[in-house]
């Protein structure tokens, strides 16, 4: 009797240690999940859906992507070496320019989303470091494997680097906002980023 | 006394041998050995204090295989490709720009119009089909055995069920992917970095080895032997990329929208490109 409700006690003890495993393990995924869903539910929004609620659709999806970005990591990885040397004051500048500018990218392309299908392919997960792996199929006979990096900040997964077909995001504009401060200055790059949100 | 042209035959005969070839080949393989070549993957150094000292556990390197790149230090110089050759290229950066805001983008919007996307996509898959010589003598140089055989498998699929090529049975039945491999690639496999960027007028971004490659792949391309006449070939390749264009239309557009200096940007796209195409084999 005592053998049974022993065994039936650590079998259930068991159990509960490997769905929780489960559930740790499945959390970066999740959390893309989360902020895809998020998003694809504000695009599909019929209230959302007239022109005149643009702004408010922007404000919804800029802030559903603030929560999962890590906008700062992904500023000082793409200054890499020139970050060390900025004031807070250009620090913080330099994030909102840089963030807005990313916005700017990829919200023409959320709003043009039809519906393509999301493959949530492979994680990995290395202590506070984990690569998910999706992929975006669409109607062309084109698949688009896209990676995204997170890092555990807190009890919560933010993303800090995204790389389609293997070209990562953050190392593109460290190459080009390298090649800009070289060649000119760090002022001409912060002045070259306004002029682009100027241009829209 | 007429003299047979014995390449169709021989070719015939090649596309015969090499799937019994391959699937002979394959079974002898251990299926993570194709996985994780040590010193091709970076970051395994990475992950040697997991235990990983070696190969002998397959089952966890074929899961952490992905390099995590946990923190890359700021004063760690970004792998760059050479560009001695940058006033040149940037000329033709712009040629490629007027190029395809003045010819053709308006050519195949036009064409898009008139022809729906099926079939667009169809024409893509044909050609694709057609240059299977090119993926599979890349994936044999590099010893790729399975993807060898599943180039093999895909053509003869596609090109009976999938009308000769237009559609793609061999993914959307049997899941079947395409491999992408050109000899640039398989130069870089074999350890040849890129040497130096070259952007082409009309055929874009690549570098000296990748245009080695391009070479080498033409002699592999069964259109340049089908075809007798050079100028039916151009006019057959002009389509080609027509017909891409308007499958692609405002990919461009988007980079020169995102990128604050578009001709470092599509360089260091193409370069990051390739050293994944050529990492992940």
């Amino acid at each position: 009797m005592r053998f049974h409700s022993t065994v039936r006690g650590f079998s259930i003890f068991l159990l509960v240690l490997g769905i929780s495993a489960l559930v740790w393990a499945a959390e970066p995924t999740d959390r893309i999940k989360q902020t895809t869903d998020k998003i694809l539910s504000i695009v599909a929004n019929p209230q959302l859906k007239d022109p005149s609620k643009a702004p408010e659709r922007r404000r919804l999806i800029r802030s559903a992507v603030d929560e999962r970005f890590d906008w700062e990591e992904m500023a000082r990885r793409s200054l890499a070496q020139f970050w060390a040397k900025r004031t807070p004051e250009e620090k913080k500048e330099f994030i909102e320019l840089y963030s807005d500018l990313l916005e700017r990218t990829y919200m023409s392309k959320v709003e043009d989303y039809s519906g393509e299908n999301v493959l949530y392919e492979r994680e990995t997960i290395d202590g506070d470091y984990a690569v998910v792996k999706v992929k975006f199929v669409t109607g062309k006979n084109k698949d688009i494997p896209v990676d995204y990096r997170l890092r555990k900040k807190g009890e919560n997964w933010l993303v800090y680097d995204v790389s389609i077909e293997g070209v990562s995001l953050v190392n593109n504009y460290r190459r080009q906002f390298g090649s800009i401060i070289t060649q000119f200055s760090y002022e001409n790059l912060v002045k070259k980023l306004k002029e682009k949100a100027e241009e829209k | 006394m007429k003299t047979r042209n014995v390449t169709p035959a021989l070719f015939l005969l090649g596309i015969v041998l090499i799937p019994i070839l391959c699937i002979a080949g394959d079974s002898t393989m251990d299926p993570f050995e194709e996985l994780a070549p040590p010193d091709i993957v970076p970051g395994l150094e990475e992950l040697a204090f997991l235990g990983l000292e070696t190969l002998d556990e397959p089952f966890l390197v074929a899961i952490t295989n992905i390099p995590v790149q946990p923190d890359t230090p700021e004063e760690e110089p970004l792998e760059f490709i050479a560009d001695p050759l940058e006033p040149i290229n940037r000329a033709f950066f712009q040629f490629n720009d007027r190029l395809y805001f003045w010819v053709l983008r308006p050519v195949a919007s036009g064409y898009r119009a008139v022809i729906p996307q099926d079939l667009r996509v169809g024409v893509r898959n044909f050609f694709s089909n057609l240059t299977t010589p090119i993926r599979l003598v890349s994936c044999l140089l590099q010893a790729n055995f399975k993807g060898a055989g599943t180039e093999t498998a895909r053509f003869l699929m596609n090109s009976t069920f999938g009308l000769a090529g237009f559609l793609d049975p061999a993914k959307t039945e049997f899941r079947l992917q395409r491999k992408e491999e050109d000899l640039g690639q398989t130069f870089g496999v074999y350890g040849l970095g890129p040497v130096l960027y070259l952007n082409w007028p009309i055929l874009g971004p690549s570098s000296l080895r990748d245009t080695l490659g391009y070479i080498g792949d033409l002699f592999l391309d069964p259109q340049t032997y089908l075809i007798s006449s050079y100028p039916v070939n151009l006019g057959v390749r002009s389509y080609y990329i027509i017909n891409e264009t308007s499958l692609t239309i405002g990919d461009y557009e988007d980079l020169k929208e995102s990128a604050l200096d578009p001709y470092t940007a599509l360089k260091d796209i193409y370069h990051q490109y390739r050293q994944n195409k050529i990492k992940e084999r």
